[in-house]
């Protein structure tokens, strides 16, 4: 790759085109209904009750995606240590595993609609069940594929079963983990979204399904700019995490290959 | 059978009379959770009636459509991006910009667009399909040996020949990569756009089970789509050890 990618004069040109282009046909009329010009959208994102509308419903997308998120990584990283490390807890649950697996997460909102009715506590289930698969199986594999020397080394050293699962199989894992975890960010925002159009009050997917069915397409599209940098931000944000926890890692790769 | 697939089985089995028990003995609300038994004989009915094989043929068909559009443009884009870096360049600020947009929040627009027709479905299937294929073509274009696009030049072959013959075939395992994490999207956009705003279909049929109360139907329409995934996935899977067959 080039130095000079930090500027990219050829790309934001051609994004530049499209928006103008974009601007223009809708200008020129009759399509207001449902392609407002650009600067609509933007004019609506600055409009100060829209502006606070809009954030009251981020507010409660990036909540239900936190609380989901980060339950499904706690109960999906725990019992992927179990299942990878127990050969006994993985051959009992492996073929519910394998049939529960291949099922769309989504359809499981109509079940959790059933058990925990319209609101929170059921579009952050949904959010659970379908962000954990993606770190559940990256967590075992990351934990069968240890190193037994390892293992080995820490009982040499008198750590009990606890303590070689939390300081030596888990940071073995690691990079595993951060797989899953990557790969589940923008699936738990799908579902939190889904939810929210399904059967939401208030939250991103809600605002855009009703400023679409209010026939407000420039709210509709100031509503996904915000999702769309929200998953931008969550993406940069995660990446910034992932270097940091794991740099470690890479120093000591470095000097291995060294 | 291996020994800890049998332990599996016996595990799964303990699962269901577990349930069937805790569901007759009316521990649970049977509205909730009926018995397994009740789910299993309305599954077979429905599948014998044609319920279900007519609901998961809609949904197969939008799939299908969505699925391959993708495959069709994203692939050729991918190897023009992977190839030439002015290419890349150009459209890369656009591809950034849409990439982080989470593809449920596409449909309002198509249904703008499009109404709640196949057309809309099919476009949603399309841009959410379109990121893993275009992403892993452009990686595996780049990542073939320079060598090899070399050797087609100084044998003369021109360039539509050594992409055909050199560059797709090089980057054949990334595309698959692409294909099958697109795959299991493309189940789930299906599933969601049919729950939003369509009349037909297996994501439709679940949701109006579960708002008509027809709790086993419901979950004999969960069982379908497991089952439909699953095949999806072995048919690929026999499918991309076909093509790439001599690897």
């Amino acid at each position: 790759m080039r130095a000079d990618r930090r500027f990219n004069l050829a790309g934001l040109g051609v994004f530049a085109a499209l928006l103008l282009l974009w601007e223009l046909y809708s200008r020129a009329g009759g399509v207001e209904s449902y392609l407002p010009p650009p600067s609509a959208a933007l004019k609506a994102l600055t409009e100060p009750n829209v502006a606070r509308a809009l954030f009251g419903h981020l507010a409660g997308t990036l909540g239900r995606f936190l609380g989901g998120y980060l339950l499904a990584a706690a109960l999906a990283v725990a019992a992927g240590v179990v299942l990878g490390y127990s050969r006994f807890a993985y051959s009992v649950s492996e073929v519910i595993i394998e049939l529960l697996r291949p099922m769309p997460s989504v359809a499981i909102i109509p079940v959790a609609i059933l058990c925990l009715g319209i609101g929170d506590a059921m579009m952050i289930a949904v959010t659970i069940y379908a962000a954990a698969w993606p770190i559940l199986l990256n967590t075992i594999d990351g934990v069968r594929n240890l190193d037994r020397t390892l293992v080995d080394t820490g009982r040499t050293f008198g750590l009990g079963r606890v303590k070689i699962l939390w300081q030596v199989a888990l940071p073995a894992a690691a990079p595993y983990i951060a797989t899953g975890l990557r790969v589940s960010l923008p699936i738990a925002l799908i579902l939190v979204t889904t939810s929210e159009m399904v059967a939401g009050v208030n939250g991103l997917g809600f605002f855009i399904l009703d400023e679409e069915r209010s026939l407000r397409p420039a709210n509709m599209y100031a509503g996904i700019v915000v999702v769309a940098l929200l998953g931008y931000a969550l993406n940069r944000l995660f990446v910034a995490v992932e270097a940091r926890a794991l740099a470690w890692k890479r120093g000591l790769q470095a000097k291995g290959e060294a | 059978m291996r020994p800890s697939k049998i332990s599996g089985f016996v595990a799964l089995l303990a699962v269901v009379a577990a349930w069937e028990l805790v569901a007759r003995a009316g521990l649970v609300n049977p509205l909730l959770f009926p018995a397994m038994s009740k789910i299993l004989a309305s599954f077979l009915a429905l599948l014998a009636s044609g319920e279900i094989p007519a609901q998961i043929a809609r949904s197969m068909e939008r799939a299908a459509a969505g699925y391959f559009l993708a495959a069709t443009v994203c692939i050729p884009l991918g190897v023009a991006m992977g190839l030439s870096e002015r290419v890349y360049r150009a459209l890369e600020v656009v591809v950034e910009t849409l990439r982080p947009v989470p593809p449920p929040v596409v449909i309002p627009v198509a249904m703008l667009f499009l109404g709640i027709g196949d057309g809309m479905k099919i476009f949603v299937i399309f841009f959410s399909c379109a990121w893993p294929i275009l992403l892993n073509t452009i990686d595996g274009v780049r990542n073939i040996d320079g060598l090899l696009v070399d050797t087609a030049r100084t044998f003369g072959l021109a360039r539509g020949r050594t992409i055909l013959k050199v560059v797709l075939p090089a980057a054949a395992p990334q595309i698959m990569t692409g294909l099958r994490i697109s795959l299991s999207i493309t189940l789930i956009l299906v599933v969601i756009s049919e729950m939003i705003g369509s009349t037909d279909g297996i994501g439709y049929f679940i949701l109006n089970a579960q708002r008509r109360l027809k709790v086993d139907q419901m979950y004999a329409g969960m069982i379908a789509l497991a089952l439909l995934g699953y095949i999806l996935n072995q048919a690929f899977l026999f499918v991309s050890k076909r093509l790439l067959r001599g690897r």
